[in-house]
């Protein structure tokens, strides 16, 4: 568990230090992300669809605040509803528009909460919305998680129903636009998993909010067993088609995702935790402390032993000719004239110690081996001596 | 000579200025209740756009069964209960505005204060070195 708090703390120093570029980077995977998936699921208009266009519009959106993602995302939907036909985009048009006038006119950056969802759905984990938004969010978001729902069902009917809608004339325009709000705004699956995200949203939001132990955990699971619940429930009692598997397995997805950011966001230590109770003049107070989990990363320092340090070899025979030479020198002339000698020679000293190379190494003793040898030596030459 | 405190109270003071400053700047330059009202009266066009555009989605998605079953006494049912939504929904988000304007302002006052407060104290760091 440790580990993980080193790691935790680790990343914290990285992304504190790169904050800007992980930034970017980040806004520019979530832009690529967004338009692959839009272009695959509804690219009706080739020319929108096309890579190239794909990766242009991600690169300039990086460079852009978060919102201009937003409403380049929604501007390639509706270019491609309009190359389904008029009624399907006047229609998706109108439903951004209410979006728009209804919510995100007086919270803006909940619009980012409708680009994630959809993408959520297409990954197949869309559980994970309602769950991280009550972890970390306000109850208000599930109206931002519910017009993202309404978005993605919305591409979904017209990707299934596009060669229908495609194509139908002037004639039919009023039963087109018809059928696309009926088929959307009528869709039971749709409304099920609006409401298991609701129920799910609100109750992982009360739970984690309470003073209880282990409360972010107890409100995780019980968000994703609320979420099976009611989807369950809406495929016995309404007759709502949903795959068990994915339900299951998009549901432990997001209790993992959950647990991600408990440990990112509320890390404490219930064991060290503390109830007081005091008093003033107008009320009693029941406060309950819960130290938060820090540890701090260990630092590395490499403290160097028996560290390889350069020694001269001076040339004995060079030292006693040149002193035979010129009788006495003085000591500090001796070492500069031995070092002269040592540079007129070039190669035949070696200025410095040559790295060992790969092959048999040099016995090498330490202190204690040495600090023995020693004794028993001492210890032979005085029983010699007493021999 | 440098001051440390006193780069460090230019760094905050330019800090706020280029990010949440520019807007508080604009909102504290009217008055509470205005700033409300304009907001209000702004949210209440917007709402009745909304409300249209909602009044024509629900009309297309029950287009045929309304033509179905068209009558006067329909047709007047359905008149004073869109008048009656229109006018509760016109009322709610009115109070919602305000609700979040009002915060909004206050707010904004409050980090311009601040502003303010830090911006004297600069002054009189100023002052002090002068002497």
């Amino acid at each position: 568990m440790d580990s993980l708090f080193v790691f935790r703390e680790k990343l914290q120093e990285v992304y504190a230090k790169h904050s800007r570029i992980f930034d970017k980077v980040l806004q520019f995977i979530v832009a690529i992300v967004t338009f692959y998936l839009i272009n695959d699921n509804v690219g009706f208009m080739k020319i929108a669809s096309s890579p190239a266009v794909t990766l242009a519009l991600a690169v300039i959106c990086t460079f852009f605040p978060m919102n201009i993602t937003i409403i380049a995302a929604t501007a390639l939907i509706l270019a491609h509803m309009f190359a389904v036909s008029l009624g399907v985009l006047a229609v998706t048009a109108l439903v951004f528009l209410v979006m728009y006038i209804f919510y995100f006119r007086l919270t803006p950056k909940m619009a980012f909460v409708v680009l994630i969802t959809p993408i959520a759905f297409m990954f197949k984990i869309p559980y994970v919305i309602p769950l991280v938004y009550g972890l970390i969010s306000v109850p208000v978001s599930l109206i931002a998680v519910s017009c993202g729902t309404i978005v993605y069902y919305m591409m979904q009917y017209v990707k299934k129903a596009a060669p229908g809608l495609e194509g139908k004339g002037k004639d039919g325009f009023m039963t087109q636009i018809s059928a696309y709000v009926k088929q959307v705004f009528q869709n039971k699956e749709m409304w099920v998993v609006i409401a298991a995200f609701i129920i799910c949203l609100l109750l992982v939001y009360t739970i984690r909010r309470q003073s209880a132990d282990h409360a972010w955990k107890i409100a995780i699971v019980i968000g994703a067993v609320i979420n099976v619940v009611i989807i369950a429930a809406g495929d016995v009692a309404i007759g709502v088609h949903t795959s068990y598997t994915s339900l299951i397995v998009g549901n432990i997805a997001a209790v993992v995702v959950g647990l991600i950011l408990e440990l990112f966001f509320f890390s404490v230590d219930y064991a060290r935790s503390e109830n007081l109770q005091y008093e003033d003049d107008e009320y009693y107070y029941y406060v309950k402390a819960i130290p938060k989990l820090s540890v701090a990363s260990p630092e590395k320092t490499v403290k160097r032993i028996n560290e390889r340090q350069e020694t001269e070899i001076i040339d004995t025979d060079e030292v006693r000719r040149k002193s035979r030479r010129g009788g006495k020198v003085p000591k500090g002339r001796e070492l500069r004239e031995v070092k002269k000698a040592k540079n007129a020679k070039g190669g035949a000293v070696p200025k410095k110690r040559t790295e060992p190379q790969s092959g048999p190494s040099v016995k090498k003793h330490d202190i204690d081996e040495v600090n023995k040898m020693l004794l028993t030596q001492g210890l032979k030459q005085d029983l010699d001596l007493k021999g | 000579m440098l001051d440390e405190n006193r780069v460090k109270l230019m760094t905050r003071l330019a800090l706020y200025e280029q990010t949440e400053g520019k807007e508080d700047f604009k909102i504290s330059e009217y008055y509470k209740s205005d700033y409300i009202g304009m907001h209000v009266i702004c949210s209440v066009l917007w709402v009745t756009v909304g409300y249209v555009c909602v009044g024509v989605l629900v009309v297309l998605a029950g287009l045929e069964d309304l033509m179905a079953k068209m009558s006067m006494g329909l047709l007047v049912t359905l008149l004073i209960g869109a008048v009656a939504g229109y006018l509760v929904t016109v009322i709610i988000f009115g109070i919602v505005t305000s609700h979040v304007y009002n915060k909004k302002h206050q707010n904004a006052r409050q980090r311009v204060k601040l502003f303010n407060h830090d911006l004297i104290k600069l002054l009189k760091l100023y002052e002090k070195e002068k002497n």
